[in-house]
């Protein structure tokens, strides 16, 4: 069943995206509520150019491919998807119930639009750079999105992906680091310092961008042209759009409550321009 | 073992354009021809086992069969996350493939041991797992997992094995392959230790037991009919260059259960005593208990029981 929302930008999608993002979680009582707000203009801005642009070509050999390596963040991923008419609407109220098409992490049976099952983070670049080293030696089009999280530059596949893709130069591969400076227990800086990030990826030999993640235009700038494998740096804050769950660790466990649910809501429909 | 696979991957390689061997910078000798004549479909990943298998897991859902190609621990224990997620769960059509079973790699101490493979591999979703006995096992499974949709484990020997098949024997998907009939009971094996079956079952001919010798190739889809009647001419002794735990006696056991077998098993298996002891092949299967000499006394003790 189509449900045909049209959006105009991908800034109205996102906003919408927002809402379901903070009705799922609140249903649910599940958590990664911050990190799905944290990335879900990146997601947006994506899904709104992609190529083909509907879902109806997914099986298409040369279509881009998106991979969200930062599967907690899944309610973001399948709210955007639903907006963009992958899947119907109602699936997101079914989240992370018994017997639910769609759970906590991302998972990619049967739900249209998942290429990669996702949770254990650290798989989603090597798994995209695979697709874009098989496309790029059968000079297949399309490209390959990989969103990863600051959090999963601590992993060793992340570097080890990012020498390979230097390697074979992947042109075709854009790794989104969702940069919010917050991972599990703390800041990304108190924990394993990242810092200067931009110039570990260009020591890597990518194109490095570094943008406002929450801004459309900016993203949409930094996907439009690239020479090697590129990074963008997607500084982002966690929890974005809502005041008390900005920038804050406890947010990456907690579900909004009924009163923090209409409050919430409330301040993302005040966003609208 | 490793080069009756590589033969048989490069014929099918120049049928397939779509089939691709990765390999860990691992293959000196070994690998070097078939880089050489299918540059198209080689790629040495580096020393990034976890990478590397995450890689040709994407790699393989674009519609290509890839084959990954390690030592024993390096294909299978070091990036086992990536299998179970990206090859297992995902369904893609990897074919992981590990040289040095058991003991192989003998004095190159315990990292290169590989005794725990199958029983991991074992327990994955959707994983075939396949121990050929010699050469020309291998390379009619190497054929077979060229044209498999399904993730898959080869478990390979090194060189020099024994050979005790014709080329042309008949080999089919899931069958255990008989390589001597006997009436008192039988030896199963998995891997290249079936020149100590064989010697096992030559010295209990002596005593006037006789026998079967068969080799187990496909772990996870065993061959029913064959252990139905095996069972019920007398017990089954199993041999494996493995770790007890979770290895084919392990897998056996677990199909009797659930298929209803009554099976008189004995498991000769590495008993894994000294990690560190430094040998050859032969030296560390002998101190680790899998021996000729293991095998009768585990038949004379059937025996013993019986009387």
């Amino acid at each position: 069943m189509r449900h045909d929302f049209a959006f105009a930008n991908p800034e109205d999608l996102a906003r919408s995206a927002r809402k379901e993002i903070l009705k799922m979680t609140h249903n649910a009582k599940a958590s990664h509520v911050g990190s799905a707000l944290s990335v879900v203009d990146i997601l947006s801005t994506i899904y709104f150019n992609l190529t083909p642009p509907v879902p109806d070509s997914f099986s298409l050999n040369e279509r881009d491919i998106v991979i969200l390596s930062k599967g907690h963040a899944a309610a973001a991923l399948y709210s955007v998807l639903a907006l963009q008419n992958y899947f119907p609407i109602s699936w997101l109220e079914d989240y992370c119930k018994n017997g639910a098409q769609l759970g906590g992490h991302v998972t990619a049976k049967g739900v249209p639009g998942v290429e990669l099952s996702t949770g254990s983070l650290g798989h989603g670049l090597p798994y995209g750079l695979g697709i874009a080293l098989a496309r790029k030696r059968n000079s297949l089009s399309g490209k390959v999105f990989v969103v990863i999280s600051d959090g999963e530059c601590d992993e060793g596949t992340t570097w080890e992906s990012a020498l390979i893709a230097n390697q074979h130069k992947l042109d075709n591969l854009i790794v989104i680091i969702d940069r919010n400076r917050i991972q599990s227990l703390g800041s990304t800086e108190d924990t394993v310092k990242l810092e200067p990030l931009a110039d570990k990826w260009e020591a890597f030999g990518w194109e490095v961008d570094s943008i406002d993640g929450h801004n459309c235009s900016q993203l949409q700038k930094a996907f439009s042209s690239q020479k090697s494998p590129k990074c963008i740096i997607a500084n982002t804050t966690k929890g974005k759009g809502v005041d008390f769950m900005e920038d804050t660790v406890i947010w990456h466990y907690k579900s909004p409550s009924d009163l923090q649910l209409s409050e919430a809501l409330s301040q993302i429909e005040k966003s609208k321009k | 073992m490793r080069d009756a696979f590589i033969q048989s991957l490069a014929r099918q390689a120049e049928l397939n354009p779509n089939l691709v061997l990765i390999t860990g910078d691992l293959g000196y000798g070994v690998l070097d021809k078939f880089s050489q004549e299918f540059p198209n479909q080689f790629i040495n990943a580096g020393i990034n086992e976890q990478t590397m298998m995450g890689m040709a897991a994407g790699y393989a859902s674009t519609g290509k069969k890839v084959f990954v190609y390690s030592i024993g621990n390096f294909s299978t224990l070091r990036c086992l996350e990536q299998i179970r997620n990206d090859v297992c769960l995902m369904n893609n059509p990897v074919v992981v493939v590990s040289v040095g079973a058991g003991y192989s790699y003998g004095s190159q101490g315990y990292s290169h041991h590989a005794l725990e493979d199958i029983a991991v591999m074992r327990a994955l979703p959707n994983m075939e797992v396949l121990v050929p006995a010699d050469p020309i096992e291998t390379g009619h499974i190497t054929r077979y997992l060229s044209t498999s949709s399904k993730p898959a484990y080869l478990r390979l020997g090194k060189s020099n094995e024994a050979i005790y098949h014709e080329s042309n024997f008949d080999f089919k998907p899931g069958k255990i392959n008989e390589l001597q009939s006997g009436n008192d009971g039988t030896i199963l094996f998995s891997g290249s230790v079936g020149g100590i079956a064989l010697e096992a079952s030559r010295q209990l001919s002596h005593t006037g037991i006789t026998v079967a010798v068969a080799s187990v190739p496909f772990i996870t889809s065993l061959d029913r009919d064959y252990l139905e009647l095996a069972s019920s001419k007398g017990p089954i002794v199993v041999v494996e260059e493995h770790s007890k735990r979770g290895g084919l006696s392990s897998a056996i056991l677990e199909f009797a259960s659930d298929e209803n077998l009554t099976i008189k098993i004995g498991m000769i298996a590495s008993e894994q005593n000294d990690l560190s002891l430094i040998g050859d092949q032969d030296y560390l299967r002998e101190v680790n208990g899998i021996s000729a000499e293991t095998v009768i006394k585990r038949f004379k003790a059937f025996a013993a029981v019986q009387d």
